[in-house]
């Protein structure tokens, strides 16, 4: 035999240590090469953030007429404020923009129509 | 006759000549109506002709057929989800658009499957000569192009009614022979279940004239509520808007839709029909 055993056994103590060593490092390393993209992620996350609201606020039209004048209100303020949001988005060309934009004064227009007539029916 | 006379009947005959032709040519100038408009036939009902940039473009204006289209998805998905306006030519449709997924391609993109079916593409940015039979599917105005679909053999097995596109189409829903689709995947944004709103009356102005009986129930399952408040109807409580037929055959209020792809004004019974008390 070419290498001798004690040889053999501290080759292979060796090659564990390296392992041992180099997983972690490779693990920390991983995750540092993707830190430029977590901290990208925000960005997309606030870019999206406008279609989750916009899906929230005008998904409850259908249950405009049971909503009381101060949900009402609180759904027309935050409907006021998605709009600069999809205005500015980059996630949407300009007939994006227009769709959305649109589909915004629509469930906007519904929600202070009710509230008006809520109004009225007080007085 | 002397001289004098003859010339009194020869000025005679000029003013009544220019008073003829002066009725010819103003007559129908003033009325309010203009020519008469020949009634669409029950496959033109609904036709919309949309040319905004299509001759410039080299194309033949493109024909929308409203029918084949309301007998697959409800009108919120179209003039809500998708954004078309209400309006003939307002939605300002570009080939873009709709290569973009906007709009006809938010359907028409190749891809989507409707019944089993999968649309065909409705615009590419880069189309080909090759692409002229795609194009034509919808630029076919003036053309003579086959259509997928056969208006009599779409109709056949339908509740029939006698004007407009000549169906029922509330009756067709109710038995199950249509299926208007209430959402389009990735467009519609998921909601609950529409409460159902009370159907209720209105009385007309002319006396005789049987009461409307309004079927808030069917118009709130095809439109949402954001399709008609505020934008064609501004008032929520009975009695706080008031309504003329003039007002309405101008395409206001319900002539937003019962002029052109609902079932049109001359079918009166369907909306004044409460029966008449003896």
């Amino acid at each position: 035999m070419f290498f001798t055993t004690e040889f053999k056994t501290e080759f292979k103590t060796t090659i564990i240590t390296v392992l041992l060593l180099l997983g972690p490092a490779v693990f920390c390393g991983v995750r540092a090469m993707g830190a430029p993209q977590s901290s990208a992620a925000p960005a997309n996350a606030a870019e999206e953030n406008w279609r989750k609201e916009f899906n929230d606020v005008c998904g409850k039209t259908q249950d405009a007429m049971s909503f009381t004048p101060e949900q009402l209100t609180d759904l027309i303020r935050r409907c006021d404020d998605l709009r600069p949001q999809i205005e500015k988005t980059g996630k949407l060309d300009e007939t994006g923009k227009k769709v959305y934009l649109g589909r915004l004064r629509m469930c906007r227009g519904l929600y202070a129509y009710v509230l008006d007539e809520k109004k009225k029916e007080k007085k | 006759m002397n001289k004098v006379s003859m010339n009194q009947i020869k000025t005679a005959k000029i003013i009544f000549v220019a008073l003829a032709v002066m009725l010819a040519v103003c007559g129908p100038a003033s009325s309010q109506t203009g020519i008469k408009k020949r009634r669409p036939l029950p496959y033109e009902y609904g036709r919309v002709i949309i040319r905004n940039y299509s001759e410039k473009a080299g194309l033949a204006p493109v024909v929308f057929e409203h029918w084949i289209h309301r007998s697959k998805f409800t009108c919120r998905v179209c003039h809500v989800d998708v954004g078309f306006a209400m309006k003939a030519g307002a939605t300002d449709i570009t080939a873009a658009d709709n290569a973009h997924g906007y709009y006809c391609g938010a359907c028409h993109n190749g891809k989507r499957v409707v019944d089993g079916k999968t649309l065909f593409q409705s615009c590419s940015e880069h189309a080909t000569p090759e692409d002229t039979k795609r194009c034509e599917h919808c630029h076919s105005y003036g053309l003579k192009v086959a259509s997928d679909y056969d208006f009599f053999e779409f109709s056949e097995p339908l509740p029939k009614e006698r004007f407009g596109n000549g169906l029922d189409w509330e009756k067709a829903e109710e038995l199950g022979l249509i299926k208007p689709s209430a959402s389009l995947e990735g467009v519609t944004i998921k909601r609950n279940a529409l409460v159902v709103q009370k159907d209720f009356m209105l009385n007309p102005k002319v006396e005789g004239m049987p009461d409307i009986i309004f079927s808030h129930t069917k118009h709130t399952v095809w439109n949402g509520c954001e399709l008609c408040h505020p934008e064609i109807f501004v008032g929520v409580k009975k009695g706080t808007s008031h309504y003329s037929m003039v007002e309405i055959t101008e395409g206001k209020s319900c002539g937003v839709c019962h002029t052109k792809v609902a079932f049109p004004l001359a079918d009166c019974q369907r909306c004044h029909s409460k029966p008449v008390e003896p």
